[in-house]
């Protein structure tokens, strides 16, 4: 492994450990020497994992005789991030986003209509059948993402996967993460699988409506979360 | 029908809010008014050492109205001396550095800004009365999804131009969603045009046109003048 990469596993070691809370704030990380060989690597590489971890804010390395690498605070995790998003999101941002994810969908499903051919169509199939089959949050995210790309692939467009691509990354973990009401897979599956039928029968109407309401309800998703999140009850008397 | 006790607080809140905004865009009118008169004095177009001065009245009303991103004035390009700067726009950056906003003047060039056949100064111009617009994509301008509010002002008795500011639709939600909120049905505040402002749920989305014909949609107009806004909601 090269160096940096190391380094980077390291980092990632360390961070589990501490969000699984092996080591807790507060506690002090063994030697140098001792890490360097836990970890196998030379004391560069260690050395660079730590200011990785110091710039983080997640250890603080401090002077003198009782000083040492210690654990300063808990590394922010996926949800946190999940949640610091909504919360800077704002509404018109996510009806944006999903402005343009049905014009982008819209036109990759009637071009998967006219080109993908019976092995895609299969392909489909099976993605959309592997959403309902993931069994946790994490696994439903690329599984819905998976199967969104795979259409524009069977569309033929490279441009279009990357758009696909681009909005995937942008708010599928969003869509996935239970942070107030988890969102349903079985209904996400059975329209996918609506998805794939009209793909299969070659009908651009239908399946532009299909991938128009998924997506519209998506978006829906997500403003409820900002919502609740954001805004709280609606019992609060006005906040200004 | 009356409408609900909350429905009616959140209308006044809402017109409150609103009532300061517009208060505030119509006093930097005045104050843009009175400066260019004393500086003119005898002279009848606006020149280059009348516009001294109008920067700091920019920057006294972004400091003092944190809600606003951008403020300052257009003037009508009949007031202004052949090659002036017809305008002094200054925006809130990243940063929080506060700085003039250039625009592309020239008539044909491919990013030309004509902000007199914009609303928020055509009308302001036609009527001669303070005017809301938005949310609109800024293009060319700010270049954001934002709302202007825009008062007109007049120097030696003609119109010249008009003073306003700039709200970012996204500073915006957080300003008066709680007070939508507190309404428990789906409710939004919509602009003259049926756009809507605001809304407190997926329902209406920021930016969507109302189609009236709903017998369960309600609409209460918000008291303040030549604004054109009101509080739609379903009880």
């Amino acid at each position: 492994m090269p160096e940096i990469e190391r380094a980077d596993a390291i980092v990632d070691r360390i961070t589990k450990a501490i969000g699984l809370g092996l080591l807790k704030v507060g506690e002090r990380l063994p030697p140098e020497a001792a890490l360097s060989e836990m970890f196998g690597v030379g004391g560069a590489t260690l050395r660079e994992a730590l200011g990785d971890l110091r710039e983080r804010g997640i250890v603080e390395t401090r002077r003198g005789r009782s000083g040492g690498t210690f654990v300063v605070s808990q590394p922010r995790t996926q949800t946190d991030t999940i949640r610091d998003w909504f919360l800077s999101t704002s509404i018109s941002e996510i009806r944006d986003i999903g402005d343009e994810h049905s014009a982008i969908a819209a036109t990759t499903v009637r071009l998967a209509c006219e080109r993908a051919e019976a092995h895609d169509v299969d392909r489909l199939q099976e993605l959309a059948r592997a959403l309902v089959l993931a069994s946790t949050p994490e696994l439903r995210a690329p599984a819905d993402s998976r199967f969104h790309i795979e259409l524009a692939v069977a569309a033929q467009s490279p441009r279009l996967a990357n758009a696909e691509i681009r909005l995937q990354e942008e708010t599928v973990q969003q869509l996935w993460t239970p942070l107030t009401v988890a969102f349903d897979p079985e209904q996400a599956t059975a329209e996918h699988l609506e998805l794939v039928r009209a793909v299969a029968q070659d009908q651009p109407e239908k399946a532009q409506k299909l991938v128009l309401e998924h997506i519209r309800r998506n978006i829906f998703h997500l403003i409820d979360t900002k919502l609740t999140l954001g805004y709280a009850a609606r019992s609060i008397q006005d906040g200004q | 029908m009356k409408p609900a006790t909350e429905v009616v607080h959140a209308a006044d809140a809402l017109t409150s809010w609103i009532s300061g905004v517009a208060m505030e865009t119509q006093k930097l009118s005045r104050s843009v008014a009175s400066l260019l008169e004393h500086k003119l004095a005898g002279k009848s177009k606006i020149d280059k050492a009348a516009l001294v001065g109008l920067d700091e009245l920019s920057r006294e009303f972004l400091t003092k109205n944190t809600f606003a991103v951008g403020a300052g004035t257009f003037f009508a390009t009949e007031s202004v001396e052949e090659g002036g700067r017809p305008w002094e726009w200054w925006s809130r950056k990243e940063s929080g550095a506060i700085g003039r906003l250039d625009f592309d003047l020239t008539p044909g060039s491919s990013r030309y800004y004509n902000y007199e056949k914009l609303p928020f100064f055509s009308t302001a111009a036609s009527t001669g009365e303070q005017t809301f617009w938005g949310p609109y994509v800024d293009y060319l301008g700010f270049e954001e999804y934002i709302l202007t509010f825009a008062a007109p002002f007049s120097v030696h008795g003609n119109f010249a131009g008009v003073a306003g500011c700039d709200i970012r639709i996204k500073d915006l939600e957080p300003l008066i969603m709680p007070s939508l909120r507190a309404i428990p049905g789906d409710a939004a505040l919509i602009n003259a045009s049926n756009r809507v402002v605001l809304g407190n749920s997926g329902r209406y989305l920021v930016g969507e046109r109302i189609k009236s014909g709903s017998p369960d949609q309600h609409r209460l107009d918000l008291d303040v003048p030549h604004l054109g806004l009101s509080l739609i909601y379903t009880p």
